[in-house]
């Protein structure tokens, strides 16, 4: 039987001004019909520049250098560019990862979604617009005929999503090139697009080839799993074998450096040291020699073909492995070598309530609304988004505490309430008792030496125009303490101990990498020995193979310092990992608290239930049993939440009730608390907590 | 005191993998090395001498400079003594571009002229720049209501046409160096000031200001150590464009007549002059001016827009 | 979209009387009185006086604008004591004649930038781009009375076939319009300086977005590239033009002041220029606040176009 698509040795190589970048090299892959093809590579690793080599849409300076492409049995390499037009859009599609950016922000929906129509069929505007909203209904849009005229920022993310995935439907398409179709959107939202990929592919029959980072996301949909490095695709197999007994190195640390739900906290994550290639400039033997923990000499000098016993399940490896880490040695157990260790597992216990001691940080019944404005001449306020709505938590001494939700959810400006960039409407923020935000002059200035951040993003969170010498000093230049040689050797001593050599004091910023200068700002955040650290999304924006890095060293340098810290992130692994207790944030609200094993392993609210159950899971077998949506509809705007239970518009188990009266705060075992009408547990009879306290 | 990040876990050497679970089997620090890309000035310097066009601009900047301040030790022409009797004589061995109607000696012209066109590029610049950017800053540290007000004066002198103006308050004022810099500078300053006020604007959100306040700065620590060393390079380039747009701008007002007064003389002025004499002939009047002004116009503008693109990189660099 | 409207053209109206204010003001600074233009450089200082108090110029600066405004909203710019006219009527003759010039260089030179831009964009780095981008460097650094020059030596003197100047039996506008001849030199002149800089802005913003992902998208749905430039390019490559445009206007008054002068031609560029060495200070106030208002209507109308074209601006 034919292949649907069969890419045979193709290498591509893309002509810069002063070098040639080569992100493909000699690839191999084949798709049949009805059956997705996975992809997984990080960023640099080529995956997304091999898809549009398919549809020969690469970038200037770009061609392919060899290799052959096939679309049932036809060859497409070397095609004329007439030929090719007739191809794209028509029998092979693409969508792209970014809705927002991928369409014409001056075009409606309606008329991008008819022109692969009007173009490959030869419709009239009539018949192109009715075949449109045919689209747009199956692919999930509500209402379409209405929203036929709308523009593109004036969808949702998802929804854009479904517009694209419409555009490229439109002509029926044989293949589908799918890069990185859920990646910048919520989890939840994720989880309905992946549904609906999934529903399509089954219907239409196509062949898909699903090009992503995210291993959970190929787990539960590929048939196949090519895995692709530096240009490489360095193993292939069916998916569970894959999972199962992989044998290229890389697959194996990926895969162990993932952190998972399911995992023990307590134990460090597999790190891949190091960086990707510089692409310009490829090694001679394998290219993932310099980041293998195998390699031999011969790894470095020659590179390895593609093998394996089985024609099924192909790697290029010297010395491959026998499956994934845990199954071949046992977990060690954490010796008295690592005393710091033992340390973590004291602090981990959260304090009991009785003993009496105080929290180190408190929040009390913060609010925090952004105003809205809007008016002809004079600026009127007319509504405001409610980021945050009567929260209240408490962090103890030397606990680490993780907040997570989706987008909008406020959890970033909690973040900024709790490091004082910005004060609460209503409510106190009480360190060790004291209001310190209410504190001005040298009082406020030292109490901030208590309360620092790491910030998302590692590229703005960096004075471009300071050396690193001068970022890691300043945070003691501005709270004076220590000589100038005591300022030196506290910035030499962090440096060390987040893994950075001597020589990047006298760098820019700029010359780092993402990883790196996530070390140098977890640096200057522990600088001043701050009670409390806040990381707001601290590994987000870093390539797979980078977080679990910083993950593990986030948490070292936690239990070696004896900090409390609030992690804020998207990602409930990263959190779980992180943190020993958790609050789930949901539009301003705080709906679920407690320690963190408990917290997944028996959810009481149902949105915490929604999202364990829709983060894609790097597990076949958990993912093929998944079968619900288990969080439908989409987001509802923040300045104007739902009344009662802000869930209630998305959740499974709403009733009447939901909407007339905000759910109480109720007890679901030690320091376990949520807010719901009909949690998925039984709450503790007696008394309902006033607030949700640790 | 800590734990080397780099060591590899010596107490798990029995398991089967080499260097161990948990630490990293490179030599080395855990984060890798840095790759050394370059400096932050040395990245722009390199990213603007590759520019070539942008060095022979320079170069001829510099050319420019010294033919016409060091020119005149070297070549002593007749700009001074009016001499009719040697009127629009054309170019010689004793008048190498000839002479114009007064008998000045052109060349001697030519270097007076262009001593003028820097000495105004520069002074009008500096002028608007430090005006302009003083308000700015101000404008976007302040903001609020101050800052609407702040610009909303600015929107309103930019609505009034530069070059009107400009020519009005000409008529008032003799024609010196000083005096057409100041009126120059008086409304350059407009532009310069809304680009720092946008780049302030901007700076003030970023994550390395918001993290410099979570350590306890002052307000006025980070204008100093993080706001205007980021605008600067905003106005470095603006710099350029100014000065080019400044002599431009003298240009026209010496072609229509309110340049500069005797003895000083300006290429504009001398174009204005010339233009009588075209049908004549004497195109050692028009020409060698002219170009002169173009190339120097056009030397500043290839140094700016290097300069944009090299400050750009060192940012952009990811 | 109404209410942008109207607060923008509120937000104009305020702009258009400070700029009135402003330039009054700062004209009254430079000339205090026109009596020495009524009577003559010698006139007596009491005659002087005299006349100040006669035509009003004696009272308060503050009551002198307010009446100015109050004329000004009855179109009455004034009495020119230098041309014997008002300076009204004086408009009325010469701005035809003005707009027309102005509006056909900025047409042409639209038509000729877009394309253009788009591409040098496109054919990036290819001897075309060098040589355009270089063109236009070389064009945008030249003072355009001396590309006047230029042209006028090589048409008008050497070749011959055009006139040096625009012949004074040009006398209106429809006569402009049906002379091309006459109107070629300054109507290219124009062009050419304003190609430069606009065709600058095009390739940029063009190169910008074809950068962009919805122009792969486009691509990817196997539209071929002609129709992704037209259908796609064009129209969002084009937006910051019409910012841009709207922002020209005081370069557009200053190139029609400066050619006008060079050709000799009878506008309002001419009559401003006259009026400098006449020191016709109910010209030059009238025209300064003209153009003014020119400018703020420029940005008002580019405003109110970019929220019509850009869906994403469209705010209440």
């Amino acid at each position: 039987m034919e292949n649907a698509l069969r890419v045979t040795n193709l290498s591509t190589e893309i002509q810069l001004s002063r070098s040639t970048v080569h992100p493909v090299g000699n690839v191999d892959l084949a798709i049949d019909e009805g059956e997705t093809l996975g992809l997984v590579g990080e960023s640099g690793s080529g995956k997304t520049l091999l898809a549009l080599s398919i549809l020969g849409l690469l970038p200037n300076g770009g061609h392919i250098t060899g290799g052959s492409i096939r679309f049932n049995g036809r060859e497409l390499v070397g095609l004329s560019e007439p030929d090719l037009r007739r191809i794209r859009g028509n029998d092979i599609a693409m969508i792209f990862q970014d809705s927002l950016s991928s369409l014409n922000p001056t075009k409606s929906i309606g008329e991008q979604v008819a022109e692969p129509v009007r173009l490959h069929r030869g419709a009239s505007r009539r018949e192109a617009l009715a075949r449109a909203v045919e689209v747009l209904d199956m692919v999930g849009l509500p209402h379409p005929k209405e929203h036929l005229g709308d523009f593109p920022h004036q969808l949702s993310g998802g929804m854009r999503q479904r517009v694209m995935i419409a555009i490229a439907l439109s002509c029926e398409p044989r293949v589908l090139l799918a890069d990185e179709p859920t990646t910048a959107l919520d989890v939840t939202i994720q989880a309905q697009i992946l549904r609906l990929l999934d529903d399509l592919e089954q219907r239409l029959g196509m062949a898909t080839l699903l090009v992503t980072h995210d291993m959970g996301v190929v787990a539960g949909r590929a048939k196949r799993i090519n895995v692709m490095y530096a240009g490489r695709i360095v193993e292939s197999a069916p998916t569970e074998e894959l999972f199962r007994a992989m044998r290229h190195p890389y697959t194996q640390a990926l895969l162990g450096s993932i952190p998972r739900l399911e995992q023990d906290a307590r134990l460090p994550l597999l790190s891949i040291p190091g960086m990707p290639p510089d692409l310009t400039e490829l090694p001679s033997g394998c290219r993932f020699a310099a980041r293998c923990r195998y390699a031999t000499d011969q790894c470095r000098a020659q590179e390895p073909p593609l093998t394996g016993d089985d024609p099924n399940h192909v790697f290029s490896c010297w010395n491959p492995v026998d499956g994934p880490v845990s199954a071949q040695a046992p977990v060690p157990a954490p010796t008295p070598a690592r005393p710091n260790i033992a340390v973590v597992q004291e602090a981990r216990q959260p304090a009991p309530p009785a003993d009496g001691s105080s929290p180190l940080l408190e929040v009390v019944d913060v609010v925090r609304e952004y105003p809205v404005t809007s008016g002809a001449i004079l600026k009127r306020q007319v509504s405001s988004v409610k980021a945050v709505s009567n929260i209240s938590l408490d962090v103890r001494a030397g606990e680490s505490f993780g907040l997570v939700g989706e987008s909008g959810c406020g959890k970033t400006s909690l973040g900024k309430l709790i490091v004082g960039i910005e004060q609460p409407d209503h409510g106190h923020i009480r360190l060790n008792g004291r209001e310190v935000f209410r504190l001005r002059g040298g009082a406020l200035k030292r109490a901030r030496r208590d309360l620092q951040m790491m910030f998302q993003d590692p590229y703005g969170s960096l004075d471009p125009r300071m050396r690193v010498n001068a970022i890691l000093r300043e945070p003691m230049q501005i709270q004076g303490i220590g000589s100038g040689r005591e300022q030196d050797e506290r910035v030499r001593t962090l440096l060390d101990q987040v893994g950075l050599p001597l020589n990047a004091l006298e760098r820019y910023p700029h010359e780092f990498s993402g990883g790196q200068r996530q070390r140098i700002a977890l640096a200057r955040a522990l600088m001043l020995e701050p009670k409390v650290m806040v990381a707001d999304e601290p590994v987000s924006a870093l390539d797979v193979s980078i977080r679990s890095q910083v993950l593990n060293l986030m948490k070292r340098l936690q239990a070696e310092h004896q900090m409390a810290s609030i992690v804020i992130s998207h990602d409930l692994a990263v959190v779980k990992y992180l943190a020993d207790r958790i609050g789930v944030m949901y539009l301003g609200k705080i709906v679920e608290v407690g320690a963190a094993e408990d917290v997944y392993r028996r959810p009481a609210h149902p949105y915490t239930d929604g999202l364990i159950k829709t983060i894609p899971v790097p597990d076949p077998w958990i993912e093929r049993k998944k079968t619900d949506v288990a969080v439908h509809g989409e987001l509802p705007s923040a300045t104007d939440p739902p009344s009662g239970c802000r869930f209630r518009t998305r959740c499974p188990r709403a009733q009447a009730i939901c909407a007339e009266a905000e759910p109480p705060l109720q007890r679901f075992g030690l320091n376990h608390e949520a807010s719901c009408h009909f949690p998925l547990r039984q709450p503790e009879p007696g008394h309902q907590a006033a607030s949700a306290t640790g | 005191m800590t734990e080397n990040a780099g060591s590899t876990s010596t107490a798990h050497a029995s398991t089967a993998l080499p260097g161990g679970l948990y630490g990293s089997p490179l030599d080395g620090p855990e984060g890798g090395e840095v790759q050394v890309i370059s400096s932050g000035w040395r990245l722009a310097v390199r990213e603007f001498a590759d520019n070539r066009l942008a060095v022979v601009g320079l170069a001829v900047l510099l050319f420019f400079l010294a033919f016409c301040f060091l020119g005149p030790l070297v070549y002593h022409g007749n700009a001074t003594n009016a001499d009719v009797l040697n009127a629009n004589l054309p170019p010689s061995g004793a008048h190498l571009l000839g002479t114009d109607e007064q008998g000045f000696d052109e060349l001697a012209n030519i270097m007076v002229g262009g001593q003028s066109a820097f000495e105004i590029g520069f002074f009008a610049s500096a002028v608007a720049i430090v005006v302009g950017t003083l308000y700015g800053a101000v404008a976007g540290l302040v903001g609020g209501f101050v800052d609407g007000v702040m610009m909303r004066f600015v929107d309103v002198l930019l609505a009034i046409p530069f070059l009107f103006i400009v020519l009005v308050l000409s008529t008032k004022y003799t024609g010196t160096v000083v005096s057409i810099s100041l009126v120059l500078g008086c409304f350059s300053w407009l532009i310069p000031s809304r680009l720092v006020r946008g780049e302030v604007l901007s700076l003030r959100t970023r994550d390395f200001v918001l993290a410099a306040r979570v350590m306890g700065s002052s307000r006025t620590r980070i204008v100093y150590r993080h706001l205007i060393p980021n605008a600067l390079s905003v106005t470095i380039v603006n710099v350029t464009f100014l000065i080019a747009d400044s002599i431009l701008v003298l240009s026209y007002l010496g072609f229509l007549g309110f340049g500069l007064q005797f003895p000083a003389t300006s290429w504009g002025d001398m174009l204005g002059g010339a233009q009588a004499y075209m049908s004549n002939g004497y195109w050692w009047l028009v020409y060698p001016v002219g170009a002169c002004l173009v190339v120097v116009v056009l030397a500043f503008n290839l140094v700016g827009d290097a300069l944009r693109d090299a400050l750009d990189v060192r940012l952009r660099r990811r | 979209m109404v209410g942008y409207i109207i607060r923008r053209l509120g937000i104009a109206v305020i702009v258009v009387i400070g700029v009135a204010a402003v330039t009054f003001a700062m004209l009254h600074y430079v000339f205090p009185s026109p009596a020495y233009a009524a009577l003559g450089p010698k006139a007596s200082h009491v005659a002087v006086l005299a006349w100040d108090k006669q035509h009003g110029y004696d009272r308060p600066v503050l009551t002198q604008f307010l009446s100015y405004l109050g004329n000004l909203v009855h179109l009455d710019f004034g009495y020119s004591y230098k041309l014997n006219q008002s300076v009204t009527a004086l408009f009325k003759e010469n701005a035809g004649r003005s707009a027309y010039l102005t509006g056909a260089a900025l047409v042409l030179s639209l038509a000729i930038a877009i394309p253009l831009g788009i591409a040098q964009a496109v054919k990036r780095n290819s001897p075309l781009d060098y040589t355009m981008t270089a063109w236009n460097f070389a064009l945008y650094s030249m003072p355009s009375f001396f590309l006047g020059l230029i042209l006028i030596q090589i048409f008008g003197l050497d070749l011959g076939i055009l006139p040096v100047g625009v012949s004074d039996q040009i006398t209106t506008t429809w006569q402009a319009i049906t002379h091309p001849k006459q109107m070629l030199l300054p109507i290219v002149t124009l062009t050419a300086i304003n190609v430069a800089s606009f065709s600058r802005y095009m390739r940029s913003s063009a190169l910008d977005n074809l950068a962009m992902d919805y122009i792969r998208l486009a691509r990817a749905k196997g539209l071929s590239e002609r129709v992704v430039l037209t259908r796609h390019l064009l129209r969002n490559a084009c937006l910051p033009m019409i910012t841009l445009v709207g922002l020209s206007i005081p370069t557009l008054l200053a190139g029609n002041l400066l050619i006008e002068a060079l050709f000799n031609y009878q506008g309002l560029g001419l009559l401003f220029y006259n009026a400098l060495q006449a020191e016709d200070y109910a010209v030059l106030l009238a025209y300064t606040i003209v153009g003014a208002i020119l400018t703020v209507l420029g940005n008002l109308i580019a405003d109110i176009a970019i929220a019509v074209a850009d869906p994403r601006v469209r705010l209440d």
